[in-house]
């Protein structure tokens, strides 16, 4: 009888545990004949349209050719490899690198909205694949999710100015200041003939010099890059005002200037 | 009544001292095996401290960094870190020197785990480092070796954010040097331009319709 009693316990608390553990659903398959349109227009008038990419491109696995509902980031690297790469190395894409569900800003240690903290970070989450608008992937996807105070600030920045007053464009030019252009800033790949977005969000953010140097120094000067992004309130405000720490670093260079000019 | 408090003993009874050992025991042992045996999101069990701040995304999943019990290896830093360490200036070539073979003797700069420890909470930035790791072979710098650096802490080489010990090209004299009185704004300011060639002049029909709505290929 207590054997029973013991078994009935075990076994209640196993099953407990494996309905605990299981994972996520997956979504359903079929797109309805609206939606599909819906989707079907947008498309039409993206970037990747006019490059030839059709919905067989992503949908079809080009070997066997069956059809993909879901493609993931695999197929998005058949073209984008660099990027795709470097996304999963950064925060957003290192769970899917190494084999894990995709991150969702509920995992997050930053303030996020809790109304996305569902949201699953792949390829599509920030690029809507079918209209692929880099001008939201820039800036509106991320605002999606992120909900600390530099990200909140953006939108009183100069630097966002600079963003609003071009937005007629196709793609954020290379004057614009979007949160892109300073954590996925674009690089020219070493024979200078491909510019490409760094994906890996991580890459530049610490050491700080790193970003100064690789992107605030892409147009202001040295002394003003540093003493900003070291101005813990400054970035906080996202660049509201200008520095008003001066850092000792330069003036110990200086005095060593000094020095050697006077030998 | 009687049959009352007989319901009461029985409920007792179920619920004894034993059987709840008995309970809690297996019920840790199954964790523990369904933990072990899941591999992936539930392993958070094992972790030994706080994860990083660049890490702790993945953090239950054990293999990306370990190898069984084994220490973990360079190579497994460098699957993801190979672009942060792509100017190492305390690298390898650094020590094949034979300037500065011999500071090898005073800490293993060649081995990540040296400096960066994870699973424990000390400054912060990517993995947790000890925020003196400079002192082991520049301690002389703040002792009078450099007048400029007198009376500096022994901790502020790179929390102050002044050193960087793998990458100095955004930091050296050098860089600073050329730099000095640049105005707030440069006279260019632009980033590499993103360019998008079209090879059609409107779009193509689409390749695919009846898939989408679950009619197959």
């Amino acid at each position: 009888m207590r054997k029973l009693r013991l078994l009935v316990l075990a076994v209640t608390l196993s099953v407990s545990l494996f309905l605990w553990a299981t994972p996520e659903a997956v979504y359903a398959d079929n797109a309805t004949e609206s939606e599909l349109s819906e989707i079907t227009a947008q498309w039409k008038t993206s970037a990747h349209a006019l490059a030839d990419v059709n919905c067989s491109s992503c949908h079809q696995d080009q070997g066997s050719k069956a059809f993909v509902a879901h493609p993931n980031n695999e197929s998005c690297r058949t073209c984008h490899e660099a990027e795709t790469d470097t996304f999963l190395l950064g925060k957003h894409g290192i769970r899917l690198l190494e084999g894990q569900s995709p991150l969702t800003p509920s995992k997050a240690r930053l303030a996020m909205k809790p109304e996305a903290h569902s949201k699953q970070m792949n390829c599509n989450a920030c690029h809507d694949v079918h209209s692929v608008d880099t001008y939201q992937a820039s800036v509106d996807s991320c605002m999606t999710c992120h909900n600390d105070e530099h990200s909140l600030n953006y939108k009183n920045s100069k630097h966002s100015q600079l963003f609003l007053d071009e937005e007629s464009l196709e793609r954020p030019s290379n004057i614009s200041v979007t949160c892109a252009t300073c954590h996925l800033p674009r690089e020219t790949s070493e024979s200078g003939s491909k510019v490409l977005a760094n994906h890996n969000n991580t890459y530049n953010l610490k050491p700080r010099d790193r970003m100064a140097s690789e992107v605030c120094m892409n147009c202001h000067g040295m002394e003003y890059a540093f003493n900003s992004i070291f101005d813990n309130d400054l970035v906080k405000s996202n660049f509201a005002r200008p520095p008003n720490i001066h850092l000792k670093s330069f003036d110990m260079i200086r005095i060593f200037q000094e020095k050697r000019s006077g030998k | 009544m009687a049959s009352r408090s007989s319901k009461k003993r029985r409920i007792r009874d179920f619920f004894n001292i034993q059987i709840f050992i008995g309970g809690a025991v297996i019920f840790l042992l199954v964790w523990l095996i369904a933990t072990m045996a899941m591999g992936t999101e539930q392993k958070t069990l094992f972790l030994p401290g706080v994860t990083s701040q660049g890490h702790f995304g993945f953090e239950a999943n054990c293999s990306s960094c370990h190898e069984g019990f084994k220490k973990v290896s360079n190579e497994n830093c460098s699957r993801c870190h190979e672009a942060e360490l792509a100017e190492d200036k305390h690298g390898e070539k650094k020590f094949r020197d034979i300037r500065w073979a011999e500071d090898l003797e005073k800490l293993d700069a060649l081995t990540c785990t040296t400096c960066h420890n994870e699973h424990v909470q000390m400054y912060g930035r990517g993995v947790h480092l000890q925020p003196d790791l400079c002192m082991a072979c520049h301690q002389g710098i703040i002792e009078g070796d450099m007048t400029s650096h007198d009376g500096f802490t022994a901790d502020g080489c790179w929390t102050a954010g002044c050193h960087n010990y793998h990458d100095h090209r955004s930091i050296s004299t050098g860089f600073l040097y050329d730099g000095l009185d640049q105005p707030p704004m440069l006279p260019v300011q632009e980033l590499p331009k993103i360019v998008v060639e079209a090879q059609l002049e409107t779009a193509p029909n689409p390749d695919l319709k009846s898939e989408f709505l679950g009619g197959g290929s």
